[in-house]
């Protein structure tokens, strides 16, 4: 009845009172269709829409104890809940985007779908040209079966009449409600399955699941693909989890994927993924009949890396690479391309563009071939993600030497080539053309510790798709980190920008030593974080014998005579020195590294939230700069340790700098392939974590850590 | 081969109970296959005479699942879509069998009497309707759904298992233009063809399944 007054009340309102005041509250929730069994109701997440905008709204179905409605797939018998909309001013629905299902046994049949209370988001996308002032009237016409023992088909049209305002007004319990039950969405997998016959069965492989899962099933999309109640039956075999499958009796398949949802146990917590499996060729072909099948009935899931559409994650990626650039241990060796542009462009413009254009050759080859890697890695399971390569403490030494060595050249301590050309450039303004290419290369070793922002969802979404769709994400990736050189390659107009070349190069070089040695001290703290005191001596062992070699290389040289005997005792020195650092460099255990913090682990996120904590958990590694300036500016500040303390909210910190499975499949998880990663857990048994964005600011932890901790704070309004 | 097996297998899977859902692997290995023999039943009908599969060799015979109450069987009732395709099939000389295997206690249980009055009441024509009530019928076919519908040739084969028609909903909406997977394989063998969709998803109500006992 409250609806109906203010309703009443707003259509005698006139434009005045559309632009909303807060506090003017229009129902965030519509009236009830109630039947003994199930209240439905629609959701919203605001009280006022802005033109453009895209919200979330839900249908609510509140079910009787002993009832239950449907998922997408209802299982062996009842049908999933459907909505028609009609809706106002030109806006769209999306699809009903599916919690993860339950199989409710009917004995002997099985059923999946929801019971207690169920919330079904649907996203509403308002046009740019909604009027403001003027109403947007959602309308859901919903159909629902609710079956007991007996099924009752349920139906009731749902309106919503919400204002379209210059800013949106947020409905704040709406929108929390809503967000907990999106946050609750079986989340992608981070592997793609594969289904092919095992006998009369089928066998799904999944490449990614963690040994520890327990009380695995396996929800198919499709309704004509399994048996519903028959027994999977898991195994393990080569590292991956296979689970039997019965057939369905009405079994037909097509070509490509399948899609659906998996849920298991572990560590105490459920869990739901969506996940897609490539479909065995020769199993269609067995299953095409006499005739052709009828259509699958294809009902969208998330799909993988939910919010991100390719067209995003390549922009994304594109940014990310730009920013690349701007990375300490990057921008050295960038710059003096560049000022080694300026002074061939004196000599010939031709040259200079070629240059660049080897630069860019260097750039996507090392990373197609670093991202080949990733995904080929992931394809066979091995929990990688970006920046594993330096979870490898002989690689991050073989970092530190490199660095330690562009440092050396800067300054001038010595000369790499034998032309009289290369007087005056070093490894990475050599004029050469291997020496462009390798400064292509060498700069994207230089900057995958520094996983920009943007880049983390970006590549998340990258490892999370074939292998083709991921290569683009990295192709737009590598394009963007290439741009400034290319561009200054292609434009004299940039280059003139430069002063003319003279001692200030010689100077500003010299200076640029520095960066470089600082990374080199950063990965040396890393090897030690990584490998212990052992790891210390490796990395110092291997510079010093990088500072060796290269001194004796260079006295040959100058003096003409001994070359070779030299160059024998140099490549003596490097495989000693090779040979200690991996003999030394063995990876550590490793251990939480601040005082204040726990180690994470998923039973502990459950046993925690069980004591009714919140829990924040911050993943991270010692190569990652981003999560260190996090550390630095956000979770280390005196205010975010306070309301920690005052909030109760417990610390754990998952160090990916070693290798570790666990983690790297809660990265997955969450649709990431690599830290940072941040992650809020309200203190309800169960509750599913809030995701902090990539970049922290302290204002930004505090609010989730209250939000987390259940004490409502005030959304801010678009 | 394998009906005989049936009973065996499920014993067995009922000794793996622990290791699923309980009775679950019973349905998973019925022995209703298409292009296999049907699997052989005996059934009280509601006049109280046992009527065998066997007694109607040489004939196509079409199994319905039904349970008055489920509001997917009453879709087709209601709409005499039900009826009609009956009366079609007698014509066509079918024999239709309508099943009922809810046990005592749940919904879409009836004695025999009940079963004629439903038949006097809805104007169907099944040739004769099986009363089912330990669900031992619906056991060996792997019923899951009212309807579930099952047709087997003259030669006692399997020719079709699944849903009535193509649209899986209870509204009374969907049966205008919805296709009869029934209508479309009967007239396939009778021509001598193929059946070209033989195995569909059915819909409806779960089948109200007896405990075993």
């Amino acid at each position: 009845m409250a609806y109906a007054l203010n309703r009443q009340f707003w259509r005698q309102a006139a434009l005045a009172l559309a632009l909303l005041v807060p506090g003017l509250a229009q129902a965030a929730e519509s009236a009830a269709v109630t039947s003994p069994r199930v209240t439905a109701t629609l959701l919203s997440s605001r009280e006022a829409v802005a033109p453009g905008e895209r919200f979330q709204v839900a249908l609510v179905q509140k079910i009787a104890p002993g009832w239950h409605t449907y998922w997408a797939n209802p299982g062996d018998s009842g049908e999933p809940t459907r909505i028609a909309w009609t809706l106002s001013q030109g806006a769209t629905a999306g699809e009903i985007q599916w919690p993860a299902p339950k199989a409710i046994p009917v004995e002997p049949l099985v059923n999946f779908g929801f019971e207690g209370t169920v919330l079904l988001p649907v996203e509403i996308t308002v046009p740019a040209e909604a009027k403001i002032g003027e109403r947007l009237t959602l309308q859901a016409a919903a159909t629902w079966l609710v079956c007991e023992k007996i099924c009752i088909p349920e139906e009731g049209t749902l309106t919503l009449d919400l204002p379209v305002a210059p800013a949106a007004i947020v409905a704040e319990a709406a929108q929390s409600r809503i967000e907990a039950a999106r946050a609750a969405l079986p989340a992608p997998a981070g592997f793609r399955g594969r289904l092919a016959a095992e006998g009369e069965a089928l066998a799904l492989t999944l490449p990614g699941l963690p040994a520890a899962a327990t009380e695995l099933r396996v929800f198919p999309l499709s309704d004509t693909l399994i048996d519903h109640a028959a027994a999977q039956e898991v195994r393990t075999a080569d590292g991956a989890t296979l689970v039997r499958l019965a057939r369905s009796s009405a079994f037909k398949i097509a070509a490509g994927e399948i899609a659906g949802v998996l849920t298991y146990r572990e560590g105490g917590l459920s869990r739901a993924l969506t996940f897609a499996a490539d479909v065995d060729p020769a199993l269609v072909g067995a299953a095409a009949g006499p005739a052709a099948a009828p259509a699958v009935p294809r009902i969208p899931l998330p799909a993988a890396g939910a919010d991100l559409t390719l067209w995003a994650a390549l922009l994304f990626a594109f940014a990310g690479g730009l920013i690349l650039n701007l990375m300490p241990c990057v921008l050295p060796v960038l710059f003096i391309k560049a000022l080694g542009f300026a002074q061939l462009a004196r000599a010939s413009r031709s040259q200079v563009r070629e240059q660049g254009l080897l630069f860019l050759t260097g750039v996507l080859v090392t990373f197609m071939a670093l991202a080949g890697l990733v995904i080929a890695l992931g394809a066979f399971g091995t929990s990688v993600g970006w920046g594993f390569q330096l979870q490898s403490p002989p690689l991050v030494i073989a970092l530190a030497v490199v660095m330690t060595l562009i440092g050396l050249n800067l300054l001038g301590a010595f000369e790499i080539g034998t032309s009289a050309a290369g007087v005056g450039h070093g490894l990475a303004g050599r004029g050469g053309r291997l020496g462009a290419f390798m400064t292509g290369a060498l700069a994207v070793v230089v900057a995958t510790p520094c996983t920009a922002p943007f880049m983390g969802a970006a590549i998340g979404y990258a490892v999370t798709q074939p292998p083709a769709l991921g290569l683009s994400v990295f192709l737009s990736l590598a394009l963007g980190f290439a741009l400034p050189v290319v561009a200054l390659s292609f434009a004299p107009g940039l280059l003139r920008l430069l002063p003319k070349p003279g001692r200030w190069m010689l100077i500003l070089k010299q200076a640029f030593a520095f960066p470089m040695f600082a990374t080199a001290i950063w990965l040396i703290w890393v090897a030690s974080v990584q490998a212990g005191p052992g790891g210390v001596l490796a990395a110092l062992v291997a510079v010093l014998a990088a500072g060796f070699i290269v001194w004796l290389v260079g006295i040959a040289r100058n003096s003409g005579r001994g070359r070779l005997a030299s160059s024998l005792v140099a490549l003596l020195i490097a495989v000693g020195a090779g040979w200690f650092v991996t003999q030394s460099a063995v990876p550590e255990v490793a251990q939480a590294r601040a005082g204040d913090t726990e180690t994470w682990s998923p039973e502990r996120v459950a046993a925690l939230q069980a004591e009714g904590r919140p829990v924040f958990v911050n993943f991270t590694a010692a190569w990652c700069i981003t999560c260190l300036a996090n550390e630095r500016v956000a979770l280390s500040r005196q205010e975010v340790k306070d309301a920690f303390a005052e909030l109760k909210v417990v610390y754990l910190k998952a160090d990916w700098t070693n290798r570790d499975s666990q983690i790297a499949f809660a990265l997955a998880e969450q649709g990431r392939a690599g830290v940072p990663l941040y992650l809020f857990y309200p203190g309800h048994k169960g509750a599913q974590p809030e995701i902090l964005p990539q970049l922290l600011t302290p204002d930004m932890v505090v609010t989730a850590a209250t939000r987390a901790a259940g004490k409502e704070v005030r959304t801010a309004t678009r | 081969m394998k009906a005989n097996l049936t009973r065996q297998t499920f014993i067995a899977g009922l000794a793996l109970a622990g290791f699923s859902l309980a009775a679950a692997p019973a349905l998973a290995q019925s022995a209703a296959r298409i292009g296999a023999p049907a699997p052989a039943f005996e059934a009280v009908d509601a006049d109280g005479k046992t009527r065998k599969l066997s007694e109607f060799a040489g004939k196509t015979v079409i199994l319905e699942w039904t349970n008055h109450d489920c509001p997917y069987v009453r879709k087709h009732y209601t709409s005499a879509t039900m009826q009609t395709l009956q009366k079609d099939m007698a014509k066509e000389g079918v024999v239709w069998l309508s099943v009922i295997s809810s046990p005592v206690g749940e919904q879409g249980h009836v004695d025999g009497a009940r079963a004629n009055e439903l038949t006097r009441s809805r104007d169907a024509a099944p040739a004769a309707v099986l009363l089912d009530p330990n669900s031992k019928v619906a056991r060996a076919y792997g019923a899951t759904t009212t309807p579930h519908m099952y047709i087997i040739d003259g030669k006692g084969t399997l020719a079709y298992m699944g849903a009535i028609d193509d649209k899986p909903s209870a509204s009374a909406a969907s049966i205008e233009g919805a296709k009869s997977y029934v209508r479309q394989a009967v007239a396939e063998l009778k021509a001598g063809k193929p059946v070209s969709e033989a195995s569909t998803k059915a819909y409806g109500c779960a089948v109200k399944y007896a405990p075993v006992s």
